[in-house]
């Protein structure tokens, strides 16, 4: 609780007004790219002639047609869902081997416990450059030598080595959540004679069900949102790369691309207004570690 | 009893560990390895086995001295880590005070507004500050100023060497990082009894009296704990930025840190050497690990303080 009872109200509108004066660029730049999706031409030049409001450039995005004239086509659904499958797959990966280790590191006592979460802080911090070096030697090393499995395998390698880089801190978030969870349910399955993976399985998943809805949702958008690991492993396009391609290419219609951003940008947003309390305590409580 | 418990931690413990090994250890590994060989352009058949020792490292020192275009990146470095960061601890800092002084619904959609960069894709949140400091008429700033009589044609803002191209890549970078001080600030607020505030509040103090005096002395440990951390972040950083290159919007020169100089040396258009930018992606690791270090101490420091905290509630 805040201190509600002493607060003084006059000044409290100060406050709002100068911190929102301050985010009006931010506001400003989301607001006028969503917008221009639905203009013929781009309103980010702030004047009001310039709107004018059509869906055509929505039209045009689904049917691949990056521009007025010209055929240039793109299966864009197709980008789409080459983005899902690498979001939903870092997703399921991260959440799976978080929701095991995390349960270990929270309630199993070993040597080399303190040991493993102190190492686990220090890959997080660990230059991603530096490694993404190796990463992509691995991956020339381990390529395989049959034509027809090469896109599938470059799924699979983007989708592992993009959920490696979350799971130092999903790890500790998951142990964060695990330790809320009162010991007493634990030792009435232990006394019962279940194992600790019975116990992990049958009694802990269901009371975690908050958490692994965090790290899924998390792991979701960060393999969502990756730029950087898709366009260096993965063979197909996703969103993010076909904006970085199509952004300086002469007969790329802008607000084609803006309404293209905008579609990338809408689980971002659902998100954000169907799950924001969770989203501002587990970021909370993630980094507090 | 004792066999169970090491099937036990193997079951819960060994995906995790299989995975830091194949993209952690055993990439780090690599990397070191190349820097020493004469890798290009990912000609793996014909480099991986040619060991140089330490031709890269000389190479790569040599023109921190001499290559006026390698020192561009060094300066490029120093100033964006530098004043990014201030901009993210104190920019932090006020966002956790001003939402801890209203009410609940406000400061929940503030905290939630500034989350927004970095949760947005980086190619969407790249695009937005693209049309924002685009050179032409469709740029917002150069609208803005235009209307305002300030300008009386357009500026390519991030051609301008070198503050332009500078204060671009700050301003993308720092409204992203912002968000992290004001998280960790917003949680130590929430610790801190509320009986000091009140006590202050009886007593007459102002808003900035209270923060001054009781709020940050508080967060003393916090503020060093995200000074490290942001530190670290921002040195190793490149995605906006490496967007912001490729399509123009800044300088090549005056946008590349040496993150990106890495990332683009590697994996970047035209001619790629991958030695020398594993040699430099392990001096980057140095620098890294030190850092981490440094912020684990003050992590434990953190938590020293928070300990007896835990009585009191």
């Amino acid at each position: 609780m805040r201190d509600v009872e002493t607060r003084p109200k006059k000044g409290e509108w100060i406050i709002v007004f100068t911190i929102l004066f301050a985010s009006l660029p931010l506001i400003l730049g989301f607001a006028l790219l969503v917008i221009s999706s639905f203009s013929r031409d781009m309103v980010t030049n702030l004047s009001l002639s310039s709107f004018r409001p059509t869906i055509e450039n929505w039209i045009n995005v689904f049917q691949g047609k990056l521009a007025i004239t010209g055929g240039i086509r793109q299966n864009i659904l197709k980008i789409t869902l080459n983005t899902l499958v690498v979001a939903l797959g870092v997703s399921g990966t991260v959440t799976l081997i978080s929701t095991l280790a995390g349960y270990s590191l929270s309630r199993i006592k070993f040597k080399g416990r303190k040991l493993m979460m102190l190492l686990l802080l220090m890959l997080h911090a660990f230059p991603g450059v530096a490694l993404i070096v190796g990463v992509y030697l691995l991956y020339r090393l381990t390529f395989p030598q049959e034509p027809s499995f090469v896109r599938l395998y470059s799924f699979f390698y983007v989708i592992l080595a993009r959920a490696a880089l979350e799971i130092p801190m999903s790890v500790w978030l998951m142990k964060g959540f695990f330790d809320t969870i009162p010991w007493e349910l634990e030792w009435s399955g232990i006394i019962d004679g279940a194992s600790r993976i019975k116990v992990w399985r049958q009694i802990m998943l269901p009371l975690i069900k908050p958490g692994i809805l965090a790290v899924a949702l998390f792991g979701f958008l960060a393999g969502w949102q990756d730029l950087i690991y898709v366009r260096t492993f993965l063979i197909d396009q996703t969103l993010a790369t076909f904006i970085e391609a199509n952004i300086e290419a002469e007969y790329s219609h802008m607000p084609l691309i803006a309404a293209a951003g905008t579609l990338y940008l809408l689980p971002t947003i659902i998100f954000f207004l169907t799950a924001q309390q969770l989203l501002l305590q587990s970021y909370s409580g993630g980094i507090k570690g | 009893m004792k066999g169970e418990k090491l099937r036990n931690l193997s079951f819960f413990l060994s995906p995790m560990i299989i995975m830091v090994g194949l993209f952690y250890l055993i990439p780090l590994i690599f990397t070191i390895y190349i820097s020493f060989t004469k890798m290009r352009n990912w000609n793996i058949e014909r480099y991986l086995t040619e060991v140089v020792g330490f031709y890269n490292y000389q190479r790569l020192f040599h023109m921190f001295q001499h290559d006026p275009l390698m020192r561009t990146v060094l300066l490029t470095t120093i100033i964006f880590v530098g004043i990014t960061l201030i901009i993210n601890v104190f920019g932090g800092l006020l966002l956790a005070l001003g939402t801890f002084f209203i009410n609940e619904r406000s400061s929940s959609a503030i905290r939630l507004l500034w989350l927004l960069p970095r949760m947005s894709p980086i190619a969407v949140y790249s695009l937005v500050w693209y049309y924002f400091f685009h050179g032409s008429e469709i740029g917002t700033l150069n609208s803005i100023l235009m209307k305002l009589g300030v300008l009386s044609q357009p500026i390519p803002w991030g051609q301008i060497v070198p503050w332009g191209a500078w204060s671009v890549i700050i301003f993308v970078n720092g409204l992203v990082g912002v968000s992290f001080g004001m998280i960790v600030f917003t949680s130590a607020l929430n610790q801190i009894p509320k009986e000091l505030v009140i006590a202050a509040r009886v007593d007459g103090a102002s808003a900035w009296q209270i923060s001054r005096k009781i709020l940050v002395p508080m967060m003393k440990w916090h503020l060093l704990y995200v000074l490290t951390w942001q530190f670290l972040s921002l040195l190793t950083t490149y995605p906006h930025l490496f967007l912001l290159v490729q399509w123009d919007l800044v300088s090549r020169d005056y946008g590349t840190t040496l993150a990106l100089y890495v990332y683009n040396t590697a994996f970047g258009r035209g001619e790629q050497d991958q030695g020398l930018a594993a040699a430099a992606a392990v001096l980057l690791s140095i620098i890294g690990i030190i850092g981490g270090l440094v912020t684990l101490k003050v992590l434990q420091f953190e938590k020293m303080i928070h300990e007896p905290r835990g009585d009191i509630e």
